[in-house]
């Protein structure tokens, strides 16, 4: 050991002004996509929808949005906006849906957030009942049907989506799929084949509308019965789900619309297909939406922004891009899958998806969780 | 532990004492603080609901398997890291820095990534049975987690344990030979008792480790503890995930009780000379277990991402990847590794000189943050920021503080068992030659635990690079690091995107690690 280290104090300072040139050069950036495709602007058809962006006021200012959507679904239409309006910036705070539910609780009025995107209404129903959302404008509330939005305005529908079933079809012949929800876990045909993903927010919603559409009994029996009877595979990711279909691990699996078509889109020869049950909770008719913040900053940009997703031009990038279906009006529905008229979906408000304890405690007594 | 006196409760009264007494205890209380939130929320829970959810988490049986898979994975850890040290650091093991980084290096994996990669490779459906047309076996369940988080975690035990050996004085081995004692034998009585207390600091990182992880029991399709916490907080029921995070903690407490026993007699020696180990013919058997292990850990995943990246021709078209990741994430984890290892040195030298109750408190509490999954010390910041700090919320310092909070212990035990290597007759014999306490401390103890202290620094800063939950929750709106940007490939199902930003994950932390390395070199040869 030498008396006089040297080491010390040059370790110290290789470390400190490492970070220090590290420090001046990471600038705040913000995610690096490609320039986003933006000609859905100029090809949606204006002239059956409400509104178009053309007749809103310009967006001006930073809106600050809470995503619990996907990036690569909502990122487009924002960076679009901004293109179109040079005086508009937006900065999203990427996180999962129940990650940005928990944190605009705790963060309440001290959030920065403007607008929170849901990718499940549960999510906005419940932070709305809460408090934690201030409405938006009447001419939104007009538009958007009452059965997809808070009757207040509290929060509304952007883009739907379906519940469906999914399956391999090498090996599940379509017509072996029954429309009836409850056949998937009364029907010995299923059992051992079947699979489901217990933790997403849709699935939740669709639980929570079957105890509000058939009752208590029916639901309790319907989870005691897939889990007992049926055996049912339980996933705790999406994606693996959808994944485990194609591959042929399980055969059948009760799940988003979304995946299976993400793994078609990826790869045509995907061997998943897609089926929906008739008028029950099967086929629950689930929206992607947003929320105003109590809180917010600049609320009237919000709101504005909000306008211009529901505007002709928005709708078409749901459509178009993401594979989603309209929420207002006048807008066609093009896509591979069955038109929204003919999806047979329950009436079902969902402003009624707020109180989750009673779903917890059925999936619980019966262990349908992960 | 001194083996002849009790902690005792006494309160110094010179200046130094005191001093550092008051830094342990502030830097105790900051990474101590979110707790309070931990507790606060779990309080709103009434007893009826208390009583309901602790049966439920029995009747599921998760504690036990959690304390299994914890059990299991510190057992395997300790005997891959072990060997894995000693090869390394004292042997004439060919090329022994390239197998130091390659065996440092899974620490940097995520377990997302970990745990995915060997879920696509394996099983029937797997791309190593497209890629080599043979069954490969499915890994999954308990022996599956079990499987990826050692090999994830192992690296703990192997850093501390190696950062021991090459501070040892290994003369005493040579002295014991010369004294006819075997090689075994001098391994038990010279080189074990110096080197435990860092086996058992890695050994409690693992520990915990395996205890708050989630996302490799999820891939494994294993339900454990951390998916309760996980379910509670999908429904948004906070207070439960708090409650619940509170019985995690007290397991936790019962394993840094039982490390405390272990860790802490010690043989101090001094400067790391003495001969190595000649490996002979045997360097050729370590050098295929070195390089099938960095295979499995390292190779696997790179190869399952260079797969992705040739099958999907759209890559580039979504996640354009950008520089700035990598330099927001090495900016990220160079600020935390250096906080933490500023704080951890008082810690850890309090701790491992004083003996008394109190500084063995201090140092015990900064494993807390570190026993708690992440979304939880995430969720108390960000409820601590937006409501008490608005100014600091959300900005870069508050994020370094909650890796701090997450990773501090990683320096401090590790430091710690430097700092208990060092022989205390050094600094007696500074301060008789008339140097300040400081001064001492300064020019003899630290030069000493560099190589503890600078391995500290390198585990917080290979963990932060790799920390996802706090990262998400706590990043200002448009700050993308390497992780999150792979998560966003993740969440959108496009595996191809993830495959630059982890592979430049993968490149960085090697480069860094060599810096690591090197400084440690500087000091011991």
């Amino acid at each position: 050991m030498s008396p006089e280290p040297p080491i010390s104090r040059r370790t110290m300072l290789a470390v400190t002004s490492g970070s220090l040139v590290v420090g001046s050069a990471g600038c705040l950036e913000t995610l690096g996509f490609g320039d986003p495709d933006c000609d859905f602007v100029d090809q949606a058809d204006t002239s059956t929808a409400a509104f178009a962006w053309d007749d809103l006021d310009d967006l001006e200012g930073e809106l600050i949005v809470y995503s619990g959507r996907t990036s690569d679904q909502i990122y487009p239409i924002f960076r679009c906006l901004e293109e179109h309006y040079p005086d508009f910036t937006v900065r999203v705070d990427w996180g999962s849906n129940e990650e940005q539910l928990n944190k605009l609780r705790q963060e309440g009025a001290g959030t920065e957030a403007d607008l929170f995107y849901s990718q499940d209404s549960s999510a906005l129903a419940s932070l709305a009942a809460e408090g934690y959302t201030q409405p938006v404008s009447h001419d939104v509330r007009d538009i958007v049907p009452a059965d997809i939005r808070d009757p207040d305005g509290l929060w509304t529908a952007t883009s739907g989506r379906v519940r469906a079933v999914q399956y391999n079809t090498d090996l599940v012949d379509p017509a072996e799929l029954s429309d009836d929800i409850f056949a998937y876990a009364e029907d010995d045909r299923y059992a051992g084949r079947i699979a489901t993903r217990p933790n997403s927010g849709s699935f939740l919603a669709f639980i929570h509308a079957m105890f509000d559409l058939h009752g208590r009994d029916e639901t309790e029996w319907w989870v005691e019965s897939m889990v007992e009877q049926q055996q049912v595979e339980l996933y705790g990711g999406g994606s693996n789900m959808a994944r485990a279909v194609a591959d042929g691990d399980v055969e059948i699996a009760l799940g988003n619309q979304y995946y299976a078509a993400r793994l078609i889109e990826n790869d045509p020869t995907t061997p998943i297909g897609l089926e929906f049950t008739r008028n029950d909770a099967g086929a629950l008719f689930n929206v992607a939406g947003v929320a105003v913040t109590d809180a917010a900053g600049n609320a009237s940009l919000a709101n504005e922004t909000v306008k211009h997703l529901l505007a002709a031009e928005g709708q078409h990038f749901f459509v178009r891009v993401n594979g989603e279906y309209p929420v207002i009006d006048g807008i066609e529905y093009v896509g591979d899958l069955p038109n929204p008229d003919a999806l047979e979906s329950p009436r079902y408000n969902l402003s009624q998806l707020i109180d989750f304890d009673e779903v917890n405690q059925i999936l619980t007594t019966y262990n349908m969780r992960v | 532990m001194s083996t002849s006196a009790r902690p005792t409760l006494e309160i110094p009264d010179d200046h130094w004492s005191i001093g550092l007494l008051l830094i342990c205890a502030a830097i105790a209380a900051a990474v101590i603080s979110p707790l309070v939130w931990v507790f606060w929320q779990a309080s709103q829970v009434d007893l009826e609901q208390a009583i309901e959810l602790t049966t439920m988490s029995q009747t599921l049986g998760i504690i036990p398997r959690s304390i299994a898979l914890m059990v299991s994975v510190t057992i395997l850890s300790m005997i891959i890291g072990g060997p894995l040290a000693f090869l390394t650091g004292r042997t004439d093991l060919p090329a022994s820095r390239f197998w130091t980084i390659t065996a440092a290096l899974p620490l940097v994996i995520p377990s997302y990534i970990g745990a995915f990669a060997f879920v696509s490779a394996f099983g029937p459906h797997g791309e190593f049975t497209d890629l080599l047309g043979i069954d490969v076996p499915t890994i999954a369940g308990f022996w599956g987690a079990v499987l990826v988080i050692t090999l994830y975690t192992y690296p703990y035990v192997f850093l501390t344990t190696r950062a021991a050996l090459l501070s040892m004085d290994a003369s005493h081995v040579d002295a014991a030979r010369t004294l006819n004692a075997t090689r075994l034998e001098a391994f038990r009585r010279i080189t074990m008792p110096r080197i435990r207390p860092a086996i058992a600091a890695g050994a409690l990182l693992v520990a915990l480790y395996a205890l708050a992880d989630f996302g490799t029991p999820a891939f494994m399709r294993l339900e454990v503890f951390t998916s309760a916490i996980y379910w509670e907080w999908g429904f948004g029921n906070i207070e439960f995930t708090a409650l619940l995070a509170i019985q995690l903690l007290t397991v936790a407490a019962v394993v840094l009780a039982i490390e405390a026993r272990v860790g802490r007699e010690v043989k101090p020696g001094a400067s790391g000379t003495g001969t190595r180990f000649r490996l002979g013919w045997l360097r050729w058997p370590a050098t295929i277990a070195l390089a099938f292990l960095a295979f499995l850990t390292l190779v696997v995943p790179v190869v399952i991402f260079g797969i992705w990246l040739t099958r999907d021709p759209s890559v580039g078209a979504g996640v354009a990847f950008r520089p700035t990741f990598a330099i927001n994430s090495l900016y990220l984890a160079a600020a935390a590794a250096l906080v933490a290892v500023i704080m951890a040195v008082p810690v850890a030298y309090y701790a491992a000189r004083d003996g008394g109750i109190l500084s063995r408190l201090f140092e015990r509490a900064t494993y807390v943050g570190f026993a708690v999954p992440g979304i939880v010390i995430g969720i108390a910041l960000v409820y601590f920021g937006a409501n008490l700090m608005p100014a600091l919320y959300p900005t870069i310092p508050l994020l370094i503080f909650a890796y701090v909070v997450r990773f501090l212990p990683q320096a401090v035990g590790i430091t710690r068992s430097a700092v208990l290597q060092v022989d205390e007759r050094y600094s007696e014999a500074a301060r008789t030659l008339n140097a300040s306490r400081f001064g001492s401390f300064r020019r003899v103890m630290l030069p000493l635990i560099v190589p503890g202290v600078v391995a500290g620094g390198g585990l917080v800063f290979l963990t932060t690079i790799k920390e996802l939950p706090a990262t998400l929750m706590l990043q200002p709106a448009g700050l993308e690091t390497l992780v999150t940007v792979i998560w966003h490939a993740n969440e959108t199902l496009s595996y191809a995107q993830a495959a630059i930003p982890a592979l430049v994950l993968i490149i960085v932390s090697g480069l860094s690690m060599l810096i690591i390395i090197r400084q440690e070199r500087y000091h011991v040869t």
